[in-house]
């Protein structure tokens, strides 16, 4: 089912799941590409959290919290070994 | 620069509809900017950033989660995916969570604390770094309009330019005045000098003549009386003289 805007150009909440896969492909992946949507992206939360007047420490705690996330995600392998028990 | 290319872009189809195109103009529809420059004025920075909940988790997630959960769905949804965390041992309880938990509740504690002073102190040094910029800017305003102030009154003054000239008139006038007036007297003394001088010419030809008159008179009288002449003379003065001394021995002893 063809929607009535191309697919080309809707942002990601817009797009259905049927069309992910073409949204997917669609994107820009050439090496200008990549650095554009990291830049985009940092942009994007440092000018909503942190480029204010009266910014939170919530702007800097997301922050580490990912990371927090990221190493536990690292290092699972070796953390899998301290387990309580063997069987849940 | 380039906001002045956008603006002669825009004003060029305009300027296509008459008949005159220069070069430039030819150039310039060249449109390589879609939008419009935004480089001045600024958008203000926002107030608050984000709202975040537990200082973790942004408030669009809630939103997101509202119309099919209500308000407590994001909160069970965190419940269980940690209760599933920790049975499934995904999150495995090490001596490290004992020390995480202490030093993550130290953190919340501190931040409860004094979050809100340490935001005051940082709002008052930016509010400082402002007030300083202000500061400069009104004074840079304050001086252009001193200028512009210190041009209007000298532009005011070239009214007044008549004052001046009027003044110097004047002054040319009184100059050719007395430059008038000092040269009318020479004449009247250099004219009183010539005749001054005929007179004395006069005179003394005058006084020359008696002179000389009186002179060639006297000569030719004493010429005139000859030697015996001069004798008779003066034996009759002699006889007169003893005549009237006679009389006035007489007439003292009358």
């Amino acid at each position: 089912m063809a929607s009535v805007v191309p697919v080309k150009e809707k942002k990601l909440m817009d797009v259905k799941v049927g069309e992910l896969p073409s949204w997917i492909l669609m994107r820009d992946f050439t090496p200008n590409g990549i650095l554009g949507a990291f830049q985009r992206g940092y942009h994007r939360y440092y000018n909503k959290y942190i480029n204010v007047k009266k910014g939170n420490i919530s702007g800097v705690s997301m922050v580490l919290a990912a990371y927090v996330l990221f190493s536990y995600c690292l290092s699972y392998k070796e953390l899998k070994h301290e387990q309580l028990r063997k069987y849940h | 620069m380039l906001s002045r290319v956008a603006l002669a872009a825009t004003a060029a189809p305009s300027l296509k509809n008459a008949a005159l195109l220069g070069p430039g103009v030819l150039q310039a529809t060249r449109i390589f900017h879609t939008g419009q420059p935004s480089l001045a004025p600024l958008p203000p920075l926002p107030e608050y950033g984000g709202k975040v909940r537990l200082g973790l988790i942004p408030e669009e997630f809630f939103q997101f989660l509202y119309p099919k959960t209500g308000i407590t769905g994001p909160y069970v949804l965190g419940t269980g995916l940690i209760l599933y965390a920790l049975s499934k041992e995904i999150y495995v309880i090490t001596p490290e969570t004992f020390s995480t938990i202490s030093i993550v509740g130290l953190l919340v504690y501190v931040i409860k604390k004094y979050g809100a002073s340490i935001g005051e102190f940082a709002d008052k040094l930016n509010e400082q770094k402002i007030a300083q910029l202000e500061e400069v800017k009104q004074a840079s305003i304050k001086q252009f309009q001193d200028a512009i102030d210190l041009e209007k009154a000298q532009q005011a003054l070239v009214q007044k330019r008549h004052y001046l000239f009027d003044v110097q008139r004047n002054n040319i006038a009184m100059a050719l005045e007395v430059t008038y007036r000092e040269r009318l007297h020479r004449v009247y003394k250099e004219v009183k000098n010539r005749l001054d001088y005929h007179i004395s010419v006069q005179d003394m030809m005058r006084r020359k003549e008696q002179e000389h008159m009186v002179n060639w008179v006297e000569k030719q009288v004493v010429r005139s009386i000859s030697a015996q002449q001069e004798k008779e003379t003066i034996a009759k003065c002699i006889a007169d003289l003893k005549l009237l001394a006679k009389k006035a021995q007489v007439q003292p002893v009358l």
